[in-house]
């Protein structure tokens, strides 16, 4: 089991109120699964996809990450299972501005303390994957939506993390884009790498293999999606 | 490696914000620039009295005749004090047991003539141990010989100014010059010394370039006092084997030529050395509060850091959340943040540096003060500007490595 949550809570307190965004979530993911979290704003999916990527801490209850109990980690070694074993894609993308594609893809690679040659290279080597090797020394602001996303890929792919978070990864794209993107996500399920996907758009999450519906901090809905998916991607033909 | 990642991005910050850079770099350049000048005051200060103290010999007491007015001279006369004399002189020798070498001399003002040419010099009276005692320097010839002394000899030793407005191209050695109305032959030439541009306690300042001078025996036996009722000997020089006995001799001394005078007050002692370090304590007072005014603009610019770098984290809060997302530890955004202080006030450092090193040389080029920086002051300041980078800069550093990484990564 890659992901075991054992009755999640997650309480904030905002002014005087304490709001409960997680209410008791108990959620197992495999290996290689490609799930989708669904749900209406204020449900609480990206309390959970945060604490999912060991960005924050649940109020009560059990995360276990690759057999490591996340709620017993130190700050440094939540920064290095992010690094390490996860990958961030957003819906704005999030890459640092002021960097070249090929930078922006290089960080992680930096903080895992690989040399400049090496990260070079691993950097390199991802983007040509996206089909980007043309656009590596242009800043994001050069870069088209889908370029963005796709250099966003890259860099969640760079230390080869095994599990992709993506926070509404087609929120910012023209549906053609976000349905290249989305087939791209099913080509790295097939390659191996677990997914899980928070959206909030019923055609997106038919990509992956099984929908979790989420509402007022509780799942109401887990099963496998209708399983048209490949026929959602030969629509597009984008089966390459 | 991360560290070579975080001086690129503080270089490429810093370069894209010139202005702002520039801005908050001033106070640091101003505090560097100016610790360095006010430093290379001081030390050229220190250089210039040394120099000064080490032509007096740091070794040497001195014991000089007091300039006296005639009336004042003819009321010491009358209570018996002949001034100093070469009696002092064997006195001291036999009494003070801590002496290596002692030298009497008289001077005088004289008339001197060579050819066409005339100048006003000191005619000074020496014994062949003068120029040991005061290390002097042979440009060419050589100083007075014991047999000259012996045989009261018509030569005599010429300062370089003299020299040079006498002899500008033929060779003095071996020339004869006329001093008042007695014909010496030039034995040799000093080297050009330093000028006296201060009275140093009773040695008024004088250029002792322009001095000649003669063997004792010569000037007692054939020169003319200067006044009637002068002192057999201007000046007593008295070096004293080893430095820690110089005070107890100088107590010594002292007491012995009272006596011999009568306790009239017509001489005083002069000691270089512990001039020296009277001059170098108030100095040292001087540079204090000169580095204090320095230090108080480097303290600015290190507040002025301090501000910046809290509004760059502030800007980039965004920036900070995405790092932290993909995995940057903690310490690698303090690191970040510390390098780009450290950056700004290095560079701030670097230009101050520049500045200060112009500003001391421009003193010394348009002004009489004489500057000369160290090596150490250079360092000092640099140093300076390095704590002042990374104490300033820790605080907005750790402020953002202690942002969480959720609420900053949707900081908008």
């Amino acid at each position: 089991m890659l992901i075991e949550i054992k009755d999640l809570r997650k309480k904030y307190i905002m002014g005087d109120i304490e709001v409960e965004a997680l209410r008791g979530v108990n959620l197992n993911i495999q290996q290689n699964e490609f799930v989708s979290i669904m749900g209406p704003s204020g449900s609480g999916k990206s309390t959970l996809m945060n604490i999912l990527g060991c960005l924050d801490n649940p109020s009560s209850g059990q995360y276990i990450f690759d057999s490591v109990d996340v709620s017993l980690l130190n700050d440094d070694e939540l920064s290095e299972i992010r690094n390490q074993k996860i990958g961030f894609i957003f819906q704005t993308f999030n890459l640092l501005p002021k960097l070249s594609a090929l930078q922006n893809v290089e960080l992680p690679l930096i903080y895992a303390g690989y040399d400049k040659h090496e990260r070079r290279e691993i950097a390199r080597e991802a983007l040509d994957k996206m089909g980007l090797s043309s656009r590596a020394d242009h800043k994001p602001n050069e870069l088209s939506g889908g370029q963005r996303q796709r250099v966003a890929i890259a860099r969640a792919l760079a230390t080869k993390p095994g599990i992709i978070l993506a926070d509404e990864p087609t929120g910012n794209l023209d549906s053609k884009t976000g349905n290249e993107i989305m087939a791209l996500f099913r080509e790295l399920n097939e390659e191996g790498n677990t997914i899980i996907l928070i959206t909030h758009e019923p055609e997106i999450a038919e990509y992956a293999d099984r929908a979790i519906i989420i509402k007022d901090g509780l799942i109401i809905s887990d099963k496998p999606t209708s399983g048209n998916t490949a026929e959602v991607l030969s629509e597009n033909s984008l089966t390459s | 490696m991360q560290i070579e990642e975080n001086i690129r991005v503080a270089f490429n910050g810093l370069v894209e914000h010139k202005v702002r850079s520039f801005l908050t770099m001033l106070g640091i350049i101003f505090g560097v620039a100016s610790v360095i000048a006010m430093l290379s005051i001081g030390e050229g200060a220190k250089r210039e009295a040394i120099k000064k103290y080490q032509q007096l010999g740091v070794n040497n007491i001195i014991v000089r005749d007091k300039d006296l007015s005639d009336q004042e001279l003819e009321n010491v006369r009358a209570k018996f004090s002949n001034g100093l004399s070469l009696k002092d002189v064997e006195s001291i020798r036999n009494i003070v047991p801590q002496i290596d070498k002692i030298s009497p001399q008289a001077e005088k003002a004289s008339e001197v003539k060579y050819e066409d040419k005339s100048l006003k010099a000191n005619l000074i009276g020496v014994t062949p141990e003068y120029d040991e005692i005061l290390n002097y320097k042979m440009e060419s010839g050589s100083f007075i010989n014991n047999d000259q002394y012996q045989r009261q000899l018509k030569v005599c030793v010429i300062g370089s100014e003299v020299a040079s407005k006498f002899f500008k191209l033929g060779d003095p050695i071996g020339q004869s010059i006329k001093i008042d109305d007695q014909w010496l032959e030039v034995i040799g030439v000093l080297q050009s010394k330093a000028l006296f541009t201060e009275t140093v306690g009773e040695l008024a300042s004088r250029d002792l370039n322009s001095d000649i001078y003669v063997p004792l025996s010569t000037f007692h036996g054939r020169f003319d006092k200067e006044k009637q009722l002068a002192s057999e000997l201007k000046q007593i020089t008295i070096k004293v084997e080893d430095s820690k006995n110089i005070s107890k001799a100088a107590k010594l001394i002292e007491n012995i030529v009272s006596r011999h005078h009568f306790d009239n007050d017509d001489f005083s002692i002069i000691i270089p050395v512990e001039l020296l370090k009277q001059e170098e304590k108030e100095r040292r007072i001087y540079n204090i509060l000169l580095g204090s005014i320095a230090a108080i603009s480097l303290l600015v610019g290190g507040i002025g850091i301090m501000n910046i770098m809290l509004a760059t984290v502030m800007e980039r809060t965004r920036e900070i959340g995405i790092r932290r997302a993909i995995g940057a530890k903690r310490d690698a955004i303090l690191s970040q943040f510390i390098t780009e202080s450290l950056t700004l006030s290095i560079t701030g450092g670097i230009i101050g540096v520049l500045l200060g090193l112009s500003l001391s040389i421009s003193i010394s080029f348009f002004t009489e003060i004489t500057t000369s920086v160290t090596l150490y002051s250079v360092l000092i300041a640099f140093l300076f500007s390095v704590i002042v980078g990374v104490t300033f800069g820790y605080l907005p550093a750790k402020k953002a490595a202690n942002l969480r990484p959720i609420e900053s990564i949707r900081y908008e």
